[in-house]
């Protein structure tokens, strides 16, 4: 029965209860009244009230319990939302914010946040990782309150070790006169972030609406203020359910989000840092999780060109084009040992690539670097760094460290190098040349490398993807996965030149984060349109989330998965063999534990399951193209596509 | 013995192809037994199911031009981070025959004949 034919029929029970009210008040000042002579003169000798009249006129009304309201506090934390023109809200069911997401979806008409089901909450946060470094926005995700936070804590560890910004909520139950028995206290709690503050970089429990708007609008410009990371606010239930009348909802005001400049280095420090760079024989530029924007990447190009300088890329994001001849990672390390100055730029772990940490029995490490060599840091590590967690790496010390945003700061670092440069602009061209000559090497080196195996069973991950570039060379391609597991072939041979092309690994390599990136990451790119999201996706990490599958099906986001299927967390499988050898007690009981077999799992029929697109599995190479063919097409179409390719263990 | 070591690295980084010739002084091994140890002591692991190599894990082996000799020392003493495999793991003779079975592996295709290879990216 629609609201119009409730009212029709007079059975609407707030309003049928409200009317009622209305006339036994009615009916008492009525009747109050008609029991009171009219005003007399004064000094006129009036008969005293009767006890029913006293009461009538100094007590209150009976109570009359309210079953239904027109508008509550969950509708006014949407208004807030709204304001903030997120385009999604992740979420798996849960009670502690039923209000909130029937106000989301009915009340907001479920757009700009429209709501999306996942299946687990690590896929709420996970997906909202991949899709904040594609979009370069955050998205919201809701959690259910105690169990909710912890299914998606790893996921949030990921994100905040990766600097990515999410918006994330999670609830309570209320005050405790109000709580039913049971389960709505096993879903309370005094500090809904305490299980996840040690990584976020701010949270709060609002203790009015009120304080919901102001903590709601100053997280999302917390979150993204580099250094971004996820922010945590926990919705009140009782603040959720309360209803919100006209005057109450008069009082609330929203702040209006302004997102602040980023920090920029101090132009005494980049005169300095230009005055080493243009004075090194040798410097080196490293970069880590410098770009989030394709300005970025066209800066650093433009100051490695000055400077003739060679780029190491440690791919955290897409920083440098693979094809320019200053793309000089593949011999990275051999140009660290060599410099006289390095530019580091947003590192994550400035001490690994400046040294070295042997894995045996004695933990021995030397530096890579020269005793002389000069290091040169503009990074907003120390933005942001927590005491528990131990994601700051060891320390690692520069000789100009420079406290601000990398990416900010280049336009800065590049006027002072060329005003440090002047009119020598040539002087830097022969090493330039050697660049070039060097590079021209590194395409020959992979093939040799590639051809090894070529026609191996399991498949060599050079051939995979070689026949996956064969069918995609000619689409607007986009990597949703860092395959650092898989020879980093796309880096090594594909043409990498947009920001949105890669976008880095997990952060926190905590297992299960491909699979949930991919998914968030594939639907920025759908919202853009005419892309081909790409996933090669171990099998250890897609077991972690399969049911990525469903939600891709369920809201039409297309991607293609490869499953790098080796039957194994093989990275788990090496370790163990390790300890084994080390223990000398030979290697044959390494697969206990590490290995994914007997049986063997069969991953298109789990994704055809989940309503994708399922192929394979595919062991034979000669078989390969066919099938990534068949994919493409149906990616294209719309679908959600897995592949199950056999694959060698790396 | 230090130069010794480092031209074993290199041999071995290089994907144990040119940095030594090949002896005659190789025990002969047994190559069925080989293939059976190569996958038993867990090489393929990291080195590939052919002894193809892979990057970031391990070098070629297969159709290795490394010494029997260079090769059992880097198997007993690692001088990178390869794990060590002591005689009481995999005797010498279980060292021989993997080496026998490495050396009779096919040699790999050439890259130029692999258009799909040397197609992918642009150049």
């Amino acid at each position: 029965m629609d609201k119009k034919t409730s009212d029709q029929a007079g059975l609407h029970r707030r309003g049928f209860l409200k009317g009622v009210a209305i006339a036994s008040g009615s009916g008492l000042a009525v009747s109050a009244q008609a029991q009171t002579p009219p005003a007399a003169p004064a000094q006129t000798k009036a008969p005293l009230p009767t006890a029913a009249q006293t009461a009538a006129e100094h007590e209150a009304p009976a109570h009359v319990e309210a079953l239904t309201t027109e508008k509550t506090g969950s509708d006014f934390m949407v208004d807030v939302c709204k304001t903030l023109n997120i385009d999604y809200m992740a979420s798996c069911p849960g009670s502690t914010f039923r209000a909130l997401q029937e106000s989301f979806i009915n009340y907001g008409q479920n757009k700009k946040p429209e709501w999306l089901t996942c299946l687990h909450e690590e896929v709420s946060v996970g997906m909202a990782h991949g899709y904040a470094k594609v979009a370069g926005k955050p998205m919201a995700v809701m959690m259910h309150g105690t169990v909710g936070v912890q299914h998606a804590a790893m996921a949030i560890y990921n994100a905040y070790c990766d600097r990515v910004p999410i918006i994330m909520f999670t609830a309570s139950a209320g005050p405790v006169e109000d709580r039913r028995p049971g389960v709505e206290w096993f879903h309370s709690v005094q500090d809904g972030a305490a299980t996840v503050r040690d990584f976020v970089k701010w949270d709060d429990y609002p203790w009015s609406l009120q304080s919901f708007a102001e903590s709601t609008v100053r997280g999302y410009g917390l979150a993204t203020a580099q250094p971004q990371s996820p922010i945590l606010i926990t919705a009140d239930g009782k603040l959720q359910e309360m209803e919100l009348d006209k005057h109450e909802e008069s009082k609330l005001k929203i702040p209006k989000l302004t997102i602040g400049t980023q920090t920029v280095g101090d132009p005494a420090a980049l005169k300095e840092a230009a005055k080493m760079l243009v004075a090194a024989e040798n410097p080196v530029i490293l970069v880590d999780r410098y770009a989030r924007s394709q300005a970025g990447v066209d800066a650093l190009v433009k100051l490695a060109e000055l400077l003739q300088a060679p780029v190491v890329d440690s791919r955290s994001r897409m920083n440098m084009p693979t094809q320019h001849y200053l793309y000089q990672s593949p011999r990275g390390a051999a140009l660290i040992a060599q410099a006289d100055c390095i530019l580091s730029l947003e590192p994550v772990d400035l001490f690994g690539q400046l040294n070295r940490v042997r894995d045996q029995i004695e933990r021995t490490w030397r530096h890579t670097t020269k005793a002389t060599t000069k290091i040169i840091n503009i990074t907003t590590h120390d933005l942001l760094v927590k005491a528990n967690y131990q994601d700051f790496q060891r320390y690692s010390s520069a000789d100009l460290q420079i406290t601000a945003d990398a990416e900010a700061t280049m336009p800065y670092l590049i006027e002072a190098v060329q005003r440090e440069i002047g009119e020598r602009k040539s002087m830097f061209d022969p090493r330039g040349q050697k660049m070039r000559d060097a590079w021209k090497g590194f395409a020959a080196r992979s093939h040799a490398e590639g051809a090894l195996g070529w026609d191996s069973s399991p498949i060599s991950s050079a051939r995979m993807y070689a026949e996956l570039w064969n069918q995609v060379k000619t689409e607007d391609w986009a990597f949703l996965t860092p395959n650092n597991y898989s020879g980093n072939w796309q880096h090594r041979l594909w043409p990498i030149e947009k920001h949105y092309q890669y976008i880095g690994g997990s952060g926190g390599s905590g297992v299960g984060y491909e699979p949930v990136a991919a998914l968030g990451g594939a639907l920025a790119h759908r919202d853009v349109g005419g892309r081909l999201p790409i996933a090669i996706i171990g099998d250890g990490n897609f077991n972690m989330a399969p049911h990525v599958m469903w939600t891709a099906a369920h809201h039409k986001i297309p991607f293609l998965a490869i499953i790098q299927n080796n039957r194994a967390y093989h990275q788990e499988v090496m370790h163990i063999q390790r300890m084994a050898n080390r223990h000398n007690r030979g290697v044959e009981n390494a697969v206990i534990g590490t290995t994914i077999t007997d049986p063997n799992i069969d991953y298109a029929a789990l994704a055809k399951g989940y309503g994708a697109v399922g192929i394979g599995p595919i062991s034979d190479p000669k078989e390969l193209g066919a099938a990534i063919k068949k994919g493409v097409e149906a990616v294209k179409a719309g679908n959600p596509v897995l592949i199950d390719v056999i694959m060698q263990p790396r | 013995m230090k130069f010794f070591t480092a031209a074993l690295v290199a041999g071995l980084s290089l994907g144990a192809g040119t940095a030594f010739a090949q002896q005659d002084t190789a025990p002969k091994g047994n190559i069925e037994n080989g293939k059976k140890l190569f996958t038993a002591n867990g090489c393929y692991q990291c080195h590939g199911t052919l002894g193809n190599g892979a990057p970031l894990t391990g070098p070629r082996l297969s159709n290795t031009q490394l010494p029997f000799d260079a090769f059992m020392m880097q198997l007993r003493s690692p001088a990178n981070e390869m794990p060590p495999y002591e005689a009481k793991i995999v005797p010498d003779s279980a060292v021989a025959d993997i080496y026998a079975y490495m050396q009779s592996l096919p040699a790999s295709p050439n890259a130029k004949d692999l258009p799909l290879l040397t197609g992918m990216g642009v150049k």
